[in-house]
């Protein structure tokens, strides 16, 4: 298995090298180059030529990328001239309260997902199965900023059960002392997640109900309960498991939406202001932190496909 | 004594979308303790729906719809889930056919045993770990206790199979049912696991039920048989006397599709024309009756029970063989269709079509997606040399890992070689390129194992005939049509064939169209590879005997290359034995399989199971022990000598050459022979 | 919105049809090859049956059905019902439904039901478009890399799995805010990254189909790798790639739409039904309910992605199963 690790390893790190070129590149795509982007149209040719040669984009690029993978390296993402923040003070800020909205949403969406999905698998094909698999596609053909436009409209504007923005603060202790209003946000990130998971959970079990190893434990005398629990549940984790590593991309989707929807105050929100005023240096900045995690999850999900299935831990 | 299990009238439906499979239809039959029952029968002839019927394991759709199946005088149709599940496991135990997909891979073997004990005992998890690699050792797998913390994947097939079967046997039930136990192994595995079944039956006192397709395996561990056709018992007695003495007509008929016995005389096999019924509508009248060749207007409109002058020997027909109804209707056989054959020689010429010199194949094994590093290599073809001759058939025999299909696929040009030559006429086919190589194509054609694989499924019949000749550019279209008609005619397939889909044709039909693809660029020399292993006996026949038939007709060579010994030594002139990428014996068929020198040729004989019970049983202590070893890292020396029973130290240190036996060009690289080497040079081969 | 595709909806009961072996439902009679193929009524094409298969599929039929209605409904209808799309009219601003404005009007004065339409055009024009550039793109990249194979094979295959580990979403906000997109641009900006995931599906197919005894068998014949490639493989790989760009439209419908709502898809005056909900937020809060600036959008997005979802579904189970009996 080692050998695997490594081997995975040493793909991430390549990937990553890939990575920071596309991103780069990326930046010098904006038209007039990313300084008059940023200024705007009416800064005049001085005004851009002075920045161009405080960033460095006079200078070649293939210099311009080693300046840059050396700021990164000693941990420099940038400055935000529209903030006044270092970016990374700014993701220091951000951050946590993002985490806080995507691992709950996660937490939720996985606490139903995974048992209906096994639920609509042993009950393939009634009623139950069918209504349940029609939320699942209404959760595949849903906009996530429509899910939390819904809720708001449902439960905040009609009835006023719950704030219609979600928690405001800078810290977390801010966010977590106003869990009302987090119950919304949290709702609308996980419906979709949750379509995955159970669609997902539901194919892999169906996959595994008519496996030989099935039948081989009905023949030892085992109860369907047993059968489900101790032999399906556990091969179908697996597929789960790395499939959670390989929805990073899907996670960050979910957070610049809700956190638009729902005024929250984090990463997603902060990218998105960050668009609209072309602040480049924390859209770079940010994308790099989530290619990382992405490449982190990748990294994950293999790790831990490869400690669950014996084939691949135990391979020669 | 009451039996053991007693099943009467047994009936199972599976449900289909749109119809409903009598899979069983009126099954009965007996077994005591201690005692073999085999069951025999094709593809589709109910034998597995009858096994699984018994602990109530039907697929999706399967249900028993009447009947009565009494375990030790208590009736255990109808039972509640919960009371069977105490007998699964417990009182039957069950294995079946592939150990791979049959055990969980993701718990460890230890505990899937440990699991088996803990569903019917009270024990402790410790406690049941225990019983788990007790059991294992009496299943003669080594070192259980180190073993059961292991997975799955890393056992062998023979070992997996052991493993299944202390997992049935956990808890010292009084039946086993075995599904096809063996098929899906190596012939001298087989070997090994159906001893261990006898001998455990022996230690345990248990009965076993042998679900099989094979007369062979049958003949040698049952002591009685039932054969099934089409949903019923067609015929049920003691082995001896089924071998014997058979009276059912398709007993009969499956006696005469065996190659077995025609090998010596090499007749023409006997082809039961047609195909088995259609089980979602039965027929009206004995179920045989469409293909029999004895039938009579009784046989259409009624169906006969199963009866017979004993208790002993029942079977289902009016007018069994050896009857006095027969002679008193003058009812025979037709005249044999199978006019004794001049066996096929080589061609007076007998020249060499082609030589394969010092073939060399190795895979590399590697690791890392990013940077393909070389971590072993895989020795699959090791120095083989051998010729062809014009107009003969060679046979390549030998188990999963010997190289013969690497070899097949090395002549077509599927896979390079690492090394050596491949001399078609006077012309080194590895060292053509390009467009000649592309030429030379046309005289060696392939014929598939697989043929569902080997089919596009998206090309009809007719395109993928014409496909040959439009990759040649052979003939206007008009002209290929044409040749696609003949060739049909040529396999025997109808000429509708050309607007149909592989997947509307049969499995026998989809490896005479193969056959047909082979044909068509009028080659001179075909490497079959397997072409028959994946068929029944009666389709098997058909097959093999069209390939006879159209080498006389054609003149064509054959490389033919099989596992299976009985059909190998039917159509081969020439016989050669692989094993582990080495040739160890090579000779004319006849005095290779009855005067082997090889000790491997010797073993893989006496495992190859014979339809003959006498045989069967004469066969004491012989077969080949042990397991295959890595080809990573093969044994040094003579790559046998791991499983010899004659190894010495030489046999580690120097690699036996191929010496002569005899004047017919029988070699075998061997230090120390079953034969006495010849002085000699004989006949070059 | 996700770029994975949702599983299969449903295995097929294996075991079942594999123990009943042969015979073929065309077999009957004996000759001498024991076989009457003679029966015609089975000359049907595959196209043929699969169509039969989808048409079993009642749900399958209904999306093809929505999916018609949409499509007439934004390019015929405002040729029925004319209104004015191109100049505010603050007059008009958020009027409720009546006889001249059946869905009422949005923030700036526009009829919503005309809007409706002319989003829907661009939605699914954009959506179409987009989801074709991708799969041919990523069909040809995939297809080319896992014929290949080697080291250009794992070169190519980095450069996807470095494009893919860039979230997808930043990347698209980003080139939406350099490029200030109109349609076309805007079918670019959303290809530009989706064929990614489409290559690596597509050369996944190919590695398997390249290992299939058919496809090997052309090298047998004498054959070269384009016959190979393109009477081979291509074809039996046609069911999954139309698969694919089934579901990619559905996902390039919610990609442009979730752009809209952020204000940086197309610009007005042209719309598509995402922008149209860009304004919903703040309307949402007022003590008046302003339903019909969300629902009339949101509900043609969720329709016809689930039209779409739908469709594509069906599709694979009907290339899956066409091609067995029963």
């Amino acid at each position: 298995m080692t050998g695997y690790l490594i081997r995975r390893f040493g793909q991430a790190v390549i990937v990553l090298f890939f990575v920071t070129v596309i991103t780069m590149l990326l930046i010098h795509l904006f038209p007039g180059g990313p300084i008059r982007a940023m200024l705007g149209p009416r800064a005049t040719v001085q005004q851009v030529a002075i920045f161009n040669h405080l960033y460095g984009f006079d200078r070649p690029l293939y210099i311009q990328y080693l300046k840059w993978i050396d700021q990164l390296a000693h941990g420099n993402l940038g400055y935000s001239p529209k903030l006044n923040l270092t970016v990374a003070a700014l993701i220091a800020q951000d951050l946590p309260k993002t985490m806080i909205l995507v691992v709950l949403g996660t937490v939720v969406s996985l606490a139903f997902g995974v048992p209906l999905g096994m639920y609509q698998a042993v009950k393939r094909y009634t009623a139950g199965d069918y209504v349940l698999t029609g939320v699942s596609f209404l959760g595949y053909a849903t906009p996530t900023f429509f899910v939390g436009l819904l809720l708001i409209e449902w439960f905040a504007v009609s009835v006023h059960i719950f704030p219609p923005e979600g928690p405001q603060g800078s810290s977390i202790g801010q966010i977590l002392s106003d869990p009302q209003a987090l119950v919304l946000p949290v709702l609308a990130y996980s419906f979709v997640l949750y379509a995955l998971w159970s669609r997902y959970m539901r194919s892999a079990v169906m996959d595994n109900l008519v496996q030989d190893y099935v039948r081989t434990a009905r023949a030892k005398g085992a109860s369907e309960r047993r059968v489900l629990w101790g032999h399906i549940f556990r091969n179908s984790l697996i597929s789960i498991v790395t499939l959670l590593g390989l929805s990073f991309p899907t996670l960050v989707a979910g957070a610049v939406f809700i956190e638009v929807v729902f005024n929250y105050p984090g990463m997603g929100l902060a990218f998105y202001n960050a668009a609209q005023n072309v602040d480049f240096q924390v859209l770079l900045g940010f994308t790099v932190l989530a290619t990382v995690a992405t490449i982190v999850g990748n990294l994950l999900a293999d790790i831990s496909y490869a400690m669950l299935d014996p084939r691949v831990r135990y391979s020669r | 004594m009451a039996p053991l299990l007693r099943v009467e009238d047994l009936h199972t439906d599976i449900r289909l979308k749109y119809s409903t499979v009598h899979a069983v239809d009126g099954v009965s039959f007996s077994i005591e303790a201690g005692e073999t029952l085999g069951v025999v029968g094709e593809s589709g002839c109910g034998k597995t729906m009858t096994a699984l019927s018994i602990m109530n394991l039907l697929p999706t759709g399967g249900r028993v719809t009447s009947g009565s199946i009494k375990l030790d005088g208590t009736e255990i149709t109808g039972l509640s889930e919960e009371v069977m599940r105490n007998i699964r496991g417990n009182e039957i135990g069950m294995i079946f056919q592939d150990p791979l997909t049959s055990l969980n891979p993701t718990m460890t073997v230890g505990n899937q045993i440990a699991e088996a004990v803990r569903l019917h005992r009270e024990v402790s998890k410790e406690h049941a770990l225990e019983r788990a690699a007790e059991v294992l050792d009496l299943v003669g797998l080594p070192r259980a206790k180190e073993r059961i913390n292991e997975y799955p994947h890393q056992f062998s097939g023979g070992m997996r199979q052991r493993v299944m079967i202390a997992m049935a046997l956990a808890c010292e039930p009084k039946l086993l049912i075995a599904d096809e136990p063996t098929t899906a192994l190596d012939v001298t595995i087989q070997k090994q696991i159906l001893e261990l079944i006898d001998d455990l039956r022996r230690r345990l006192g248990m009965a076993v039920i042998l679900v099989t397709h094979d007369l062979g395996v049958i003949a040698g561990r049952a002591d009685r048989v039932a054969v099934m056709y089409a949903g019923k018992i067609a015929e049920s007695t003691g082995t001896g006397t089924l071998y014997a003495n058979s009276r059912h007509p398709y007993t009969e008929a499956l006696f005469q599709a065996l190659p077995d016995k025609a090998a010596e005389t090499r007749e023409r096999l006997y082809s039961i024309p047609g195909m088995p019924p259609d089980l979602t509508h039965p027929p009206a009248g004995c179920r045989f009756a469409p293909r029999c060749r004895y039938v009579q207007d009784r046989c259409r409109a009624e169906e006969p029970d199963l009866r017979g002058e004993t208790a002993d020997h029942v079977f289902a027909c009016f007018f069994p063989v050896g009857a006095r109804e027969r002679e008193d209707l003058k009812i025979s056989a037709p005249p044999p269709a199978q006019e004794v054959a001049t066996p096929v020689a080589p061609r007076a010429n007998g020249q060499v079509l082609l030589a394969a010199e010092h073939l060399v194949k190795d895979f590399p094994v590697t690791s890392g997606a990013v940077m393909q590093r070389r971590t072993g290599t895989v020795s699959a073809v090791a120095d083989v040399s051998f010729a062809i001759r014009n107009g003969e058939t060679l046979g390549l025999v030998g188990e999963s890992g010997c190289g013969k299909t690497t070899i097949g696929r090395l002549i077509v040009g599927l896979e390079r070689p690492t090394g050596g030559a491949i001399m078609y006429g006077d012309r080194d086919l590895v060292r053509s390129r390009g467009r000649e190589y592309r030429r030379q194509r046309r005289a060696i054609q392939y014929m598939f194992q697989d043929s569902y694989a080997s089919l596009d499924p998206r090309m009809r019949a007719g395109a993928i005939l014409r496909e040959p000749l439009e990759v040649q550019g052979v003939g206007s279209r008009r002209d290929r049509v044409k040749r696609v008609e003949e060739m049909l005619g040529h396999v025997g397939l109808p000429q509708t064939a050309v607007e149909r889909y592989p997947h509307e044709f049969s499995g026998g039909q989809r490896q005479r169209l193969g056959f047909a693809r082979a044909l068509m660029l009028s080659p001179t020399l075909i490497v079959a590879d397997e072409p028959v292993s994946a068929l029944d006996v009666s389709i098997q026949a058909q097959v093999l005997n069209l390939m006879r038939e159209l080498q006389r007709e054609m003149g064509l060579t054959y490389l033919f290359i099989s596992h299976d010994l009985a059909v190998v030594r039917y159509l081969s002139n020439t016989i050669g034995v692989m094993y582990l990428g080495k040739l160890v014996e090579v000779g004319p068929a006849d005095e290779v399989y009855l005067t082997p020198a090889h000790p491997y040729t010797r073993g893989l004989i006496d495992s190859a199971p014979v339809a003959d019970p006498k045989a069967e049983r004469a066969k004491v202590d012989a077969g080949v022990h042990g397991e295959l070893p890595s080809a990573i890292h093969p044994p040094s020396g003579c790559r046998f000598r791991t499983r010899c029973p004659l190894a010495q130290e030489i046999c580690s240190v120097v690699e036996p050459p191929l010496q002569p036996f005899g004047a017919n060009g029988h070699r075998a690289a061997c230090h120390f022979p079953l034969q006495t080497p010849s002085e000699a040079e004989g006949q070059q081969v | 919105m996700t770029m994975m595709t949702p599983p299969p909806s449903g295995s097929l009961p294996a075991g079942v049809g594999s123990v009943v072996a042969e015979p073929d439902a065309s077999e009957t009679g004996v000759g001498a090859t024991g076989l009457d193929l003679a029966r015609a009524p089975q000359q049907r094409g595959l196209l043929r049956r699969g169509w039969e298969v989808f048409a079993e599929n009642r749900l399958a039929l209904a999306s093809l059905g929505v999916v018609l209605f949409m499509v007439l409904f934004c390019f015929i209808g405002p040729l029925l019902y004319h209104t004015d799309q191109v100049h505010t009219n603050l007059d008009t601003s958020r009027c409720s439904p009546s006889g001249s404005h059946p869905l009422g009007c949005d923030g700036v004065g526009y009829d919503v039901l005309g809007r409706l339409m002319i989003g829907g055009q661009t939605s699914l024009e954009v959506g179409i478009a987009a989801a074709v550039v991708a799969v041919l793109f990523g069909t040809l990249y995939g297809a080319v890399s896992g014929y290949l194979g080697g080291v250009a094979d794992s070169f190519f295959m980095r450069v996807v799995d470095a494009g893919l580990s860039i979230p997808y979403i930043m990347l698209i906000i980003v080139l939406s805010v350099a490029f200030h997109p109109n349609r076309p641009v805007m079918v670019l900006i959303i290809a530009s990254f989706y064929w990614l995931g489409v290559s690596r599906l597509v050369r996944g197919e190919t590695l398997t189909l390249r290992t299939r005894e058919y496809v090997q068998a052309v090298k047998v014949l004498g054959g070269r790798s384009p016959r190979a490639i393109l009477r081979h493989i291509l074809p039996n790989a046609i069911g999954t790639i139309i698969v694919q760009a089934t579901f990619a439209v559905a996902d390039s419908i919610l990609i442009l739409a979730s752009l809209g709502f952020l204000g940086l898809g197309v610009q007005p005056p042209a719309t598509d039904w995402g922008s149209m909900l860009a304004g919903g937020l703040q309307y949402m809060q007022s003590t008046q309910n302003y339903w019909w600036l969300i629902y009339p959008a949101g509900i043609a997005i969720i329709l016809t992605c689930i039209a779409f979802n739908f469709i594509g579904d069906a599709l694979r189970d009907a290339f899956e199963t066409r091609l067995q009996r029963r």
